[in-house]
């Protein structure tokens, strides 16, 4: 063996091909001599193949293959291997369009141009026979790129072409149904997917059963995982009701045949469709100390995992969360799911934006994109698409427009198109990223019929997310009547679905509403919902965008001193992890409150005050330049005029004016008193 | 003046041709001119391709090769006949055999193009009719076929109705032809019968079938659908006879095969049965009804896998096998999968929507998975369509029952008892003893006294519940006597019908395996 890998493959391998070339351009003798000749290279003293090695071992199945044929059929084997030859040969002279010319060469000859295109296009198509280890090499091959790298795997129409041909030739090739069953999925297509799903079964079920070593045991078991494999497509198209019923089928019989390892697949999936209604983590519990005791750590991690994100959303304390991740992520690494390990990673950046740690999300995000690296080691050249990814890269994109950085959030998100293109499984997920960010665009813009067609897209990606944009919409709009009512309902549903994070964005848009109806006292205690909820699900980025409302509550209730102490509390974590948006106000926040604190102090304090107002005006605006807010801009600007009025220094306050007039013939007046504006 | 010429060279092959030496005939023909030479020359050359790729397919290099064999002669055939066809020197043989090539090579739309030029050119050649007939998959296609107005057409008509279960427009046809002078032609009178098969007219399909045999008693076509009557009537002596008489006429035919297997099937030797069905697939592997018959043998045999390899068979040579997607069903039914079978059972709705064994199937299923509402309906459709089994009714009154609504499961067993003695068949129904049972309960509790007891009267009549209405007498007795007046206001929702025999001769009950039935 070692002779034959190492020694001399150059020379190997042309000797091969000679050989061939003598066989093909030669007669059938010529092959049968050519395995007389390969059967002595096992014999004498010092053979030239050992017996037990690979190379041996190949070639002894091929000869056995060989003398186990009959006579037409070894007319048949050299027949094929004359035309393979040819073909090769043909594909060397000619490099383009050989599909077409080497195969129907002998019509060709005959007569080509009667030949419609008809005929011509399905034969190319049948693109020959394939050998079972070639079909299944196909196979395998499409499946994992389905899986890990939609974009790379064929067309959906040619891919099922392929594999019709692969059933024509043979039917009972019963995993080309299963993949025909994946591919139906990636188009939606309930009604072929689940024909392919129950004949892949039903050709499984044979299978199962000839096998003597599964005997019985085999072919139950199959039965099982087809159950189960049923409730799955219904859960994925959306048929709950369905899925629970294949569901249950499915642990009946495995409960009466004591599959525990198929009842803990069922526990999942249980556990997956009971989310769709209530959020009950005793099962997964249940299911994740089953599953370890099982010694199914794809599936324990996987529970792990779900326990997690379920936890999050009830506001369980990082550190517990962080220390569960991390006890999978060791089991992970000792089984190298590098598909789990992507998923915890991903997982890790949500939950720390959840609680509005953008840094660390941050990292996290670029953590797992500079993982594709130690991907690319096991499982070849290819790249990873997967869930994770998306997900992980619809993070960045946000992350980077929250920071105003808009250009690389483009150029993320132009990524993430040329990876998961459009009609691929993921693409939704980038789709309402990108909506979103061009949506908050607009708003700082203040583009708002922008904005609002924009919330048809959203809607219909996500319902509730839309709704939300729509209120805000509307406010801005000053239609303060409809907001209030879109608003109260969404309240009503996010509480129902306990959607904690909406029902706080809500509460403090509702607060909004109040203050600027001029009504700051109903707002209070909206606000301090807000609050309350937020500390209690540790939604730092909500609980500090809450006191910020809170602040201006107050200073508009005319206690600004309080207003000041109070932000004191908030700016810290905003400055470092808040969007640059929420900074910019912030800033503008304290200054105001300075201004309206320093009235009553004395004049040189006060002036000082007001100094330290303008600087921190001056801040403001930077913050706002990164992300083109014109109308804050506007106010800021505003401000700085009559702060430098009072201070007397009437050159600086000419320029803030001018800047002010400019960008008020920009900026149409929507009629808000400027004041009342966070 | 051509035929003439190729006198010599056509008789020869014709001969060559006629014991099979299909190459040879060809060689011989080759350069001849005339028309029916022409003809013979391709038709042998196909036929040839034909034998080569059947004797291929045993032994071909792997397994993946197995559907690869393929006449290779066909794309020649194709080209040399397209060009003839283009300059119109096709005869009507020629056309058929140009669109037989065409359909073997799956270009099902220029097939039908040329199959129905053929039958313009030559009405009289039925061949050329039936291919069409496997060429046309729904009534919509049909439509838009414009055919010959010869009486060729008609026979046309009437079987590609029967095919698409059309019945009532095929016998509709069929009744013409006799009248306009066919009354002779066993062909008709066997495909009425195949007919009435169809619609599940089972007295009427075997009394023509016995006056077929009558008229024509070497005739082994058809044999296989009179043998399937006669095995959902058990008629064992009648179809042994049958069995017997085919095989001295020709063992080694389908039809013949086919017959003894239902044989050995109705004396429950199934693995006999399924060995015949098999020898019936070896003499023609597109035999599908045999797939689906093995199917039901081995189902007999609780083989659930080797059925469904079966049923799967049948299925991928025929789609439209109703039978074998029921036959599915009834597996994974039996595998206690009731959710799963649900799949097959509704395909089989599908191609069948007004047969009621399907919907009583699928109101099982639900009803097994406490889709109640669901079950309900089918029950109902299934009563709708005309039940074949009469059990619909019960089935949807003991819903009722279950969902406690009193009155609708009273409803459906008054109709239920109705149906039975309506239709007049001296058959035991289980059931009828629980529905006197309910509703006599339901009339005490409606204190309807004088129904009550007419109902108790009648359960006494059952073994399992005579105990139950004697106690229910005795209760009535017992509160009328006590002077509650019956509210005689009330009118009686049913009468019961007066021809009452306590005494039924208990029969045998249709039970829904026997679908063993093939339909052309």
């Amino acid at each position: 063996m070692r002779r034959c890998s190492e020694g001399l493959p150059k020379i190997r391998t042309s000797i091969f091909s000679f050989r061939i070339k003598l066989m093909a351009e030669g007669e059938l003798k010529d092959m049968e001599q050519f395995f007389d000749d390969l059967s002595d290279s096992f014999s004498g003293t010092e053979p030239e193949v050992h017996k037990t090695s690979v190379v041996g071992l190949f070639l002894r199945h091929m000869i056995l293959a060989y003398s186990k044929l009959s006579f037409s059929q070894v007319f048949k084997l050299y027949t094929a291997l004359q035309q393979y030859f040819q073909n090769g040969e043909k594909k060397t002279v000619e490099d383009a369009d050989m599909e077409l010319t080497n195969r129907e060469e002998s019509e060709r000859k005959m007569e080509k141009e009667e030949l419609d295109v008809s005929i011509r296009e399905e034969e190319v198509s049948c693109s020959g026979p394939l050998s079972q280890k070639q079909a299944e090499y196909f196979l395998s091959q499409q499946a994992s790129l389905l899986k890990n790298d939609e974009t790379k795997a064929l067309t959906p129409a040619s891919l099922q072409k392929e594999l019709n041909n692969l059933l024509k030739f043979n039917p009972d090739f019963a995993e080309a149904h299963y993949l025909s069953y994946l591919n139906n999925l990636r188009v939606q297509d309930v009604f072929s997917s689940t024909h392919s799903l129950l004949h892949y079964f039903d050709r499984l079920i044979l299978t199962g059963a000839e096998s003597k070593s599964n005997g019985e045991e085999g072919y139950g078991r199959s039965l099982r995982y087809a159950a189960l494999n049923l409730a799955a497509l219904h859960c994925r198209f959306g048929h709950y009701q369905q899925a629970e019923l294949a569901l249950q089928e499915a642990i009946r019989i495995a409960q009466e045949s004591n599959d525990h390892v198929c009842l803990q697949h069922c526990l999942s999936w249980l556990y997956v469709l009971g989310q769709k209604r209530s959020d009950s983590y005793v099962l997964l519990e249940h299911s994740v100390k089953k599953a370890v005791h099982f010694g199914l750590p794809y599936l324990a991690s996987l529970g792990i995992q779900s326990l997690v994100q379920q936890r999050a959303f009830a506001g369980k304390t990082a550190n517990k969360l962080m220390d569960a991740l991390k006890d999978s992520d060791l089991l992970h690494w000792k089984h190298s799911l590098s598909e789990l390990i992507d998923i915890s990673i991903a997982q890790k950046t949500a939950i720390w934006r959840l609680y509005g740690r953008s840094t660390m999300a941050l990292q996290q995000a670029q953590m797992l994109l500079s993982m594709n690296s130690l991907e690319s080691v096991n499982a070849g050249v290819q790249q990873n698409n997967t869930e994770s990814f998306a997900v992980a890269l619809c993070h960045l994109a946000e992350l980077h427009a929250e920071q105003g950085c808009f250009a690389a959030a483009s150029e993320v998100l132009k990524h993430l198109k040329e990876r998961f293109p459009p009609n691929s499984q993921h693409a939704q997920l980038w789709m309402l990223c990108d909506q979103k960010i061009q949506f908050d665009r607009a708003m700082n813009d203040g583009k708002y019929h922008l904005a609002d067609s924009l919330v048809t897209g959203i809607t219909a990606l996500n319902s509730i997310e839309g709704v939300y944009r729509k209120a805000i919409v509307l406010q801005a709009q000053n239609q303060m009547s409809e907001a209030h009512k879109l608003l109260q309902k969404l309240l009503v549903h996010c509480q129902k679905i306990r959607n904690t994070e909406m029902v706080i964005s809500v509460l403090l848009s509702v607060a909004e509403l109040y203050w600027r109806s001029s009504s700051p006292t109903i707002a209070l205690p909206v606000l301090l919902q807000a609050l309350a909820l937020s500390k209690e699900y540790r939604l730092q980025y909500l609980a500090s965008e809450t006191v910020l409302n809170l602040a201006f509550a107050q200073l508009i209730l005319g206690i600004p001193e309080q207003a000041l102490s109070l932000l004191h509390m908030a700016i810290e974590p905003i400055l470092a992890d808040g969007a640059v948006l929420d900074k910019g106000r912030a800033m503008f926040l304290v200054a105001k409150c300075q201004v309206a604190s320093a009235a009553s102090y004395d004049p040189l304090k006060k002036a000082e005050a007001l100094e330290a107002a303008i600087e921190n005006l001056n801040e403001a605006k930077n913050y706002f330049a990164k992300v083109d807010c014109k109308e804050q801009i506007r106010d800021v600007v505003y401000f700085q005029a009559r702060l430098y009025h009072t201070l007397g220094k009437t050159q600086e306050r000419n320029q803030c004016a001018m800047l002010f007039r400019q960008l008020h013939q920009e900026l149409p007046s929507h009629g808000v008193p400027l004041i009342n504006h966070l | 003046m051509e035929d003439a010429q190729d006198m010599d060279a056509y008789t020869l092959a014709k001969a060559y041709f006629d014991v099979k030496e299909y190459d040879r005939a060809a060689h011989f023909l080759h350069g001849c001119n005339s028309k029916k030479a022409y003809f013979l020359y391709m038709y042998s050359r196909y036929l040839s391709g034909e034998k080569k790729k059947d004797d291929e397919t045993v032994d071909s290099l792997g397994p993946l090769e197995k559907g690869q064999v393929k006449n290779e002669a066909l794309r020649e055939l194709r080209v040399e006949l397209s060009k003839k066809h283009q300059a119109r020197e096709l005869d009507g043989f020629g056309l058929y055999l140009y669109g037989v090539v065409l359909r073997k090579l799956d270009l099902v739309k220029e097939a039908i193009d040329v199959f129905v030029e053929a039958t313009h050119v030559l009405p009289l050649h039925w061949g050329a009719w039936l291919e069409l007939c496997n060429l046309i998959t729904d009534k919509e296609m049909l439509k838009f076929l414009s055919l010959p107005d010869t009486w060729m057409k008609e026979f046309f008509l009437a079987h590609i109705y029967t095919e698409l279960q059309l019945i009532e427009e095929a016998l509709q046809k069929y009744q013409n032809l006799i009248d306009v002078g066919f009354s002779k032609s066993s062909y008709i009178v066997s495909q009425i019968a195949v007919a009435y098969h169809n619609i599940r007219d089972i007295d009427k399909a075997l009394s023509i079938f016995n006056e077929l045999r009558k008229q024509d008693p070497y005739r082994i076509e058809n044999m296989d659908t009179f043998s399937n009557l006669l095995y959902v009537r058990s008629m064992k002596s009648e179809l042994s006879y049958l069995a017997h008489n085919l095989c001295e006429i020709d063992k080694y035919r389908v039809e013949t095969c086919c017959v003894i297997g239902n044989y050995y099937s109705l004396r429950s030797q199934h693995e006999k049965a399924a060995l015949y069905f098999q020898r019936a697939l070896k003499l023609n592997p597109r035999y599908l009804g045999a797939w689906t018959l093995m199917g039901h043998e081995y189902m007999e045999m609780k083989n659930t896998s080797a059925a469904i390899q079966a049923y799967r068979h049948a299925i991928e040579v025929n789609k439209r096998d109703y039978r074998a997607w029921y036959g599915l069903g009834q597996t994974y039914e039996i595998l206690k999968m009731p959710f799963y079978c649900l799949y097959y059972y509704r395909r089989a709705h599908q191609l069948r929507p007004n047969d009621s064994r399907m919907l009583v199937a699928l109101g099982e299923c639900y009803e097994k998975l406490n889709q109640l509402v669901e079950a309900k309906k089918c029950y109902w459709r299934a009563y709708a369509v005309g039940d074949v089994e009469k059990m619909a009714l019960v089935k949807l009154a003991k819903l009722h029952e279950q969902l406690t609504e009193s009155e609708q499961a009273a409803q459906c067993y008054i109709k239920y008892i109705q149906d039975i003695y309506s239709c007049g068949e001296i058959v035991e129904h289980l059931e009828e003893s629980t529905a006197f049972r309910y509703l006599a309960q339901y009339y005490f509790k409606c204190k309807l006294w004088d129904e009550a007891s007419t109902c108790a009267q009648k359960c006494c009549a059952f073994n399992d519940t005579r105990e139950e209405g004697k106690a229910l007498l005795r209760q009535i007795l017992q509160l009328r006597n006590q002077g509650e007046t019956p509210s005689t206001e009330m009118p009686a929702p049913f009468f019961l019908p007066a021809s009452l025999s306590a005494n039924n001769t208990p029969t045998r009950r249709v039970s829904p395996l026997n679908l063993s039935s093939v339909t052309p």
